[in-house]
């Protein structure tokens, strides 16, 4: 194991990357952490002209102190302080609700977008709305601007996202005479291929709720929706179902693995050569170039397959946002450096380098500058291919409240599933079943959709 | 400290009531003993109560109330803390998860601690005979693996365990044996395997002390009766170390119980392991991914309950036969 490089943390760490020893519960994480600067103010409040403030501005990013950095110096008084927050296992999500429970959560924290739903049912988000933010939508990609916004509300600025698309071992598929798979029929007919050969196309991780969600969202899901006052769900409707056939067809087949993806073994079998494709998002560049160097100059992405020939429908796994906490002391200032952060050129210059995601600023950056390490994928313009991808993500996609309880829950479904072969659409019927029962739980009207 | 002094001078006062003077000196004493004994207390008074019976309140009292939300949606509204009797306990009983992790760490517990501690007895009785050798480098050799704590030994043992990485996966594929130590059928017995790697030796140490307490006189006499090696540790050192066992048992019924940094530390590496692996885990995923800290909270109670009546139990099933014994 010594030999193998430290696994790198993706561009965008995601809370499921674990690199293991970080996984000691520090969900237990105190809550009384920050003092957040002028701490006690509990009333939101209009700075002086003139008035030196702190803010503090919980995060995971890698690098992301160096736009902070660019902000300090430039606005001496408006200081932001970061206050790094572990991202394994959700553990920074515990600690802001544990904070907003406390009563004394940060001024600005890093949320991803598909758990904004559960901070707002703890009533932990400022709405921007009345700040004005909406004079910023035009800045950023209509869709991810639409996922922090409910209702009349705006709770978050978007800062990245990713867009999926599938990773290729172009050296191994053109040696087998295999071109990257433009629908997901050619890519089973790929995965029969390269397991005569001896590999596997990919892994079906079935903990992996976070992909599949992205997965389902490509084929047409809707999961969340809402009338009136009640939440609709419906984790099994028909292109789901549709998804998870398919899946479970090439589980059936043995043309995937089942090993947990982003894990150590996972690595090994890329190193290898034992796992040739993956269907992954626009961060996984860095995790490929990080976890898997010695295969450099032999990758290429590709579009994500299509579920019909020529189509052009794409999703999104991952990203996220800076929301501002409902006990901001200063809030417009709060919103005046997230838009910033997401939006000044300079900013994102900064922070493609530390490896962030994808912008979801429209401007202020050239697509070519987040190709990070062209000669890993053979001088590829690799990032044209997630914009494109970008550009044609499904914008109706909506999250609900208690995302990080369906993910979970999709996990233990899938894992119950491949256990005692039952069939993968009576895991999201359980799993629909559940997510009901959890809302109301969590004294929610919620009603199935569809 | 206080109770020794106040049972001696008791009768004392007894004996003479007819002497009021001799009776105002002795309660002043009483008094102040009294305060002197409570000054010593406080301080661990103190942090018992803060550190023990305040969280054990407040984590009964959170068990017992919901969050309530109004607003559309359930966003952008109040939300209320309501009085919720047992519901929680309901819910909690009512998830197939949380029951199916007890009944794995009840079979976890019913194989692994009996190995461990006749593993740790043998181990005991080995390093303790009269021709036991290098006594000093074995007890700490056995007992080192209890200093790794358990994330970490989890780690290494995740290594070990991890097929396409592990040695011992890459020696067994090369004999032709197909193993894989984090498939659902095994990976509780990987666990038990690290948790009996981590404290076989602690619960060794415990044993040898209890050992060493044994006056010499008892084995001289056993050797004179004529006892082999092999009948002094059977009649005369287990019987003597039998309190030690049942200590060692106690506490690893409640460690068993309490199992939680291995399947969380494993958790990402094997599929098998879900959210409700252990009953530990399972309050864990509903506190801090589902947010859901009324339920953690009736878990948890839940959980501490089990333990009481299991640890209890135990020692109430092997001090009835000592009775028996005895009488």
């Amino acid at each position: 194991m010594t030999r193998n490089p430290v696994p790198h943390l993706p561009r965008m760490p995601r809370r499921t990357v674990l690199g293991g020893a970080a996984a000691l519960a520090a969900g237990f994480a105190l809550a009384g952490c920050s003092d957040g600067g002028d701490g006690d103010a509990d009333a939101p409040r209009e700075r002086k002209k003139g008035q030196k403030i702190t803010l503090t501005f919980w995060s995971w990013v890698p690098g992301i102190d160096k736009p902070v950095d660019l902000w300090n110096r430039k606005n001496p008084d408006v200081q932001v302080k970061v206050e790094k927050v572990s991202a394994v296992n959700g553990e920074q999500y515990a600690k802001m609700h544990a904070a907003i429970k406390a009563g004394n959560p940060p001024d600005l924290g890093q949320i991803e977008f598909p758990i904004i739903p559960s901070f707002l049912l703890d009533n932990g988000l400022l709405d921007l709305a009345p700040l004005g933010a909406a004079r910023h939508k035009g800045k950023f990609f209509g869709w991810q601007w639409q996922q922090s916004v409910f209702g009349k509300g705006i709770y978050a600025i978007p800062q990245a996202s990713g867009p999926m698309g599938l990773f290729v071992r172009q050296d191994l598929f053109d040696k087998w005479g295999l071109k990257a798979p433009g629908t997901w029929d050619e890519y089973e007919a790929a995965a029969k291929v390269i397991r005569k050969k001896g590999a596997w196309i990919e892994t079906f991780a079935p903990t992996n709720g976070n992909r599949f969600s992205g997965l389902a969202w490509q084929a047409g899901a809707k999961w969340y929706a809402s009338h009136g006052d009640t939440w609709l769900v419906h984790i099994d409707d028909e292109p789901t179902r549709r998804v998870a056939d398919y899946w479970e067809s090439l589980v059936k087949q043995k043309l995937v693995k089942t090993i947990p993806d982003r894990q150590n073994a996972w690595y090994k079998d890329l190193q290898t050569g034992d796992i040739t494709a993956w269907v992954g998002a626009s961060w996984g560049d860095a995790l490929l170039v990080g976890n898997a160097p010695g295969t450099k100059g032999k990758w290429r992405a590709a579009p994500l397959p299509q579920w019909k020939a020529g189509g052009q429908v794409f999703a999104n796994w991952g990203g996220s946002t800076t929301a501002v906490f409902a006990k901001a002391s200063y809030p417009k200032d709060a919103l005046d450096f997230a838009v910033w952060l997401n939006t000044d050129p300079a900013s994102i210059a900064l922070l493609i380098d530390g490896g962030y995601g994808f912008p979801s600023a429209k401007k202020g950056y050239a697509t070519d500058a987040l190709d990070v390490d062209k000669p890993f994928f053979g001088g590829q313009s690799y990032s044209k291919v997630f914009a494109d991808a970008s550009a044609h993500v499904d914008t109706s996609w909506r999250w609900g409240p208690g995302v990080d309880t369906l993910y979970q829950r999709l996990g233990d479904a899938f894992t119950d599933a491949l256990a005692d072969g039952s069939s993968f659409r009576s895991a999201l019927a359980k799993v629909q079943r559940q997510t009901l029962s959890d809302l109301q739980g969590k004294g929610l009207k919620v009603e199935s959709g569809g | 400290m206080s109770r020794d002094t106040l049972s001696r001078t008791a009768p004392d006062t007894a004996r003479r009531p007819d002497t009021p003077g001799r009776r105002r000196r002795v309660s002043r004493t009483e008094a102040r003993n009294a305060r002197a004994a409570a000054g010593f207390v406080l301080p661990f008074l103190a942090l018992f109560g803060l550190c023990f019976v305040a969280p054990i309140v407040y984590a009964v009292q959170q068990s017992l109330h919901r969050t309530e939300r109004t607003g559309p949606l359930g966003l952008g509204g109040r939300e209320h803390e309501a009085f919720a009797g047992l519901t929680n306990y309901a819910h909690a009983l009512a998830d197939d998860r949380f029951l199916a992790g007890f009944g794995r760490v009840l079979l976890f517990g019913a194989v692994q601690i009996p190995l461990m501690i006749a593993l740790a007895t043998a181990l005991a009785l080995l390093l303790e005979s009269a021709s036991a050798r290098g006594v000093p480098f074995f007890r700490s050799a056995f007992f080192l693996p209890y200093g790794v704590p358990g994330v970490i030994a989890s780690i290494l043992w995740g290594f070990l365990y991890v097929p396409g990485i592990s040695p011992l996966v890459k020696i067994a594929d090369a004999v032709g044996w197909d193993v894989d130590f984090l498939s659902r059928g095994t990976v509780l017995w990987s666990i038990a395997n690290i948790v009996t790697w981590q404290f076989t030796g602690y619960n060794m140490l415990v044993l040898i002390a209890q050992l060493k307490s044994v006056p010499g006189e008892l084995y001289e006499a056993a050797r004179i009766d004529g006892a082999s090696a092999w009948q002094v540790a059977r009649h005369v050192k287990l019987p003597l170390i039998r309190p030690a066992l049942v200590l060692t048992t106690v506490f690893s019924i409640i460690g068993t119980l309490q199992l939680f940094a291995e399947p969380m530390v494993l958790r990402p590496l094997a599929s098998s392991i879900d959210s409700g692996f252990t009953p530990n885990l399972h309050a864990y995923s509903e506190a801090f991914v589902g947010n859901n800290p009324h339920v953690a909270a009736a878990e948890a109670v839940l959980l501490a309950l089990v333990a009481c009546v299991l640890s209890f139990g135990f020692l109430r099933l092997v001090g009835g036969r000592a009775k028996e014994r005895r009488r």
